[in-house]
């Protein structure tokens, strides 16, 4: 079953008196399970792609079926529900809370999902967080500040905190991108390891090396897409 | 989110900017705390000035010879050509108002008295037999006058308590002779130490019968008449009883002035309860000057922490979510504030009134509930801008806010 669902995606920039075309009927569908890479130069309208895939941004002209519901007739307060419940982010900076410990951090996603789920107390939450912080291998860490942990134990809190609330969709946007090369490794080791469990990975990477490991690569340029490897 | 855990997590998001919050909530706590003691300062003179008022005597009635039409007795006493107030004026009132407990003319002059110790320049005042219960004077040695040292105008005086000091020192002044500008007196009472009353001291004046004033200063014209209506409640008929023997007396017509400690008190309540309000608009213009500054911080801190917005709203938080967050987090700093400004006021005022405890400034009960309103409600007003520019934040924008 498709889980993404994007047809006929156009989205406009200005930037000065310049229209810049950023995605230019782009049409994929990704399925539960997969394992894709997006990859593409600066500027081929990956980020774009990552931002509509993951909510954050409205495209121009075009439709987007997640999960099956149409998110594009959605009001702000739904696609902030559609993110917190269906969509885990990695970013390649991180973006851990920096005075927040390792755990307030994986627990935050659930903060917010307590007002859609009455049963996810302070406790579960904190169980809940524990237990995903121990699934990356950070469980004696747990009370760390982020600038305590190495950048690789950085992405793993980053991880944690989208795996938490269990979400269909894990989207990593160049997750290796501040890493050395042995924790890339780690890092993608474990990407591998989530997918074999049934998550959808998807990760908008420029880094050829990276995309090969996935088992679909889509390549975008000039805001095309085109299937580069499929399964 | 709930709002226990916002509350919490704006707690939390203070503490970790001790230095910013503490800044911050300085000037808050300042305006709070210039509302209650400038208020306390307007209530506390109100408080002092009534009290010395009313230890004078409530129940006073002063009249003037002449008439005015001013309403208000503050200023000058009235002295006018027109009108003569006498000693059988006096006597008649005496005789026929009920509702007067006391009634004693008055005449006022300096001289000097003297012994062979020393010489001193005095306030002279004739006054008769009752004087002394319109005025709670207490005497502490010997007596004060009797109805026959009035009525034959005796040469005897009671003197305040400095005026004794002055000329006999510790020795026993009871008995002994003094001259009033020189016409010999002989000392039949000292008054127990006044102090300053309004600027009206006892201490310095010597007090001689009505009789013996008018000789003394060669006239039958008082300077005024003094009495005390026998209750609060029976002024007003005391004041018509008054008016009709007078102007019966004067041949129907009214001149003469009446003035009550009543409308004094009453005019002198407006004056300060204007002061209090003037002091209160002050203080309250302080309050403002709080707010913008944590309307001030608030904005910085929304800039600054663009990034932990972009990740709130990535991981799920509604914009409401975010406007809740830093309202929540400007009302907390706003009423945390208040709360300590009113404990620091408190504790202020009350040492003060600990080691001077005349200098009574502690607050009125009734400021503190507004007080505490009025920093709850510095903190919305002043917090809901900044929130509403944080929750408006574009989430793509923000997570690459560097």
């Amino acid at each position: 079953m498709a889980l993404i669902e994007l047809k006929n995606i156009h989205k406009y920039f200005k930037m000065g008196e310049e229209n810049i075309h950023a995605l230019d009927d782009v049409s994929i569908t990704i399925k539960e399970g997969d394992f894709t890479s997006i990859v593409g130069t600066s500027g081929s309208g990956k980020s774009t792609l990552m931002n509509i895939i993951g909510l954050l941004d409205l495209p121009g002209t075009g439709q987007y079926f997640l999960d099956g519901i149409n998110t594009t007739e959605m009001n702000d307060d739904e696609l902030s529900k559609y993110r917190n419940q269906k969509i885990g982010f990695v970013f390649q900076s991180f973006n851990l809370l920096p005075k927040s410990s390792a755990l307030k951090n994986v627990e935050m996603p659930l903060q917010y999902a307590s007002s859609y789920n009455s049963t996810l107390n302070d406790n579960l939450i904190r169980t809940m967080a524990l237990e995903t912080l121990e699934k990356v291998g950070l469980s004696t860490r747990v009370h760390h500040l982020p600038n305590e942990l190495s950048g690789g134990q950085r992405q793993r809190v980053a991880i944690a905190r989208a795996l938490v609330n269990n979400p269909k969709i894990l989207l990593a946007d160049e997750p290796t991108g501040a890493l050395d090369s042995k924790t890339s490794e780690e890092i993608l080791n474990l990407f591998e390891e989530l997918n074999s469990q049934g998550v959808t990975v998807i990760i908008i990477t420029h880094d050829t090396k990276i995309a090969k490991r996935c088992k679909r690569i889509l390549r975008m340029s000039d805001g095309h897409i085109n299937e580069e490897k499929s399964l | 989110m709930n709002f226990k855990k916002i509350l919490v997590y704006s707690s939390e998001a203070i503490i970790e900017n001790k230095l910013r919050s503490a800044l911050t909530m300085l000037g808050m706590i300042i305006g709070v705390l210039a509302v209650i003691l400038l208020v306390s300062v307007g209530t506390g003179a109100k408080r002092y000035i009534t009290s010395e008022f009313e230890s004078l005597g409530t129940n006073v009635i002063m009249i003037q010879p002449g008439k005015t039409d001013k309403k208000v007795a503050m200023g000058p006493p009235v002295s006018s050509s027109k009108g003569k107030l006498t000693l059988s004026d006096v006597e008649a009132l005496q005789r026929n108002t009920p509702n007067l407990s006391a009634v004693s003319g008055v005449m006022f002059g300096a001289g000097t008295i003297k012994n062979e110790n020393a010489t001193n320049n005095i306030n002279i005042l004739g006054s008769n037999d009752q004087f002394n219960k319109i005025f709670n004077m207490t005497i502490s040695d010997g007596n004060f006058f009797t109805k026959e040292d009035e009525d034959s105008g005796r040469r005897v005086v009671v003197l305040g308590h400095s005026i004794k000091e002055n000329l006999f020192g510790n020795t026993t002044a009871l008995g002994k002779l003094v001259k009033i500008n020189e016409s010999e007196h002989r000392v039949i009472g000292i008054l127990k130490q006044t102090g300053d009353k309004m600027g009206f001291n006892m201490d310095d004046m010597v007090f001689i019968p009505t009789r013996s004033a008018l000789r003394l200063f060669n006239t039958d014209k008082l300077f005024g008449v003094r009495a005390s209506a026998r209750t609060r409640s029976g002024m007003n008929d005391a004041v018509n009883d008054l008016t009709n023997i007078l102007k019966e007396r004067h041949n129907g017509e009214e001149d003469f002035t009446i003035i009550t400690q009543v409308t004094m008190l009453e005019s002198m309540n407006t004056i300060l309860n204007m002061l209090t309000y003037a002091l209160a608009a002050i203080a309250f213009i302080s309050m403002l000057v709080g707010g913008i500054g944590i309307m001030n911080i608030m904005l910085v801190s929304v800039t600054e922490r663009t990034r932990e917005i972009g990740i709130r709203r990535a991981v799920g938080a509604k914009r409401s979510d975010i406007l809740k967050q830093f309202m929540v987090e400007a009302v907390v700093i706003s009423v945390s504030s208040g709360l300590l400004g009113i404990i620091m006021s408190l504790a202020i005022t009350n040492a003060l009134y600990f080691f001077l405890p005349g200098f009574d400034m502690r607050p009125p009960f009734w400021i503190i509930p507004p007080a505490f309103m009025l920093s709850f409600l510095t903190g919305v007003v002043f917090g809901v801008w900044p929130a509403r520019k944080a929750s408006h934040i574009q989430t793509i924008d923000a997570l690459r806010y560097e």
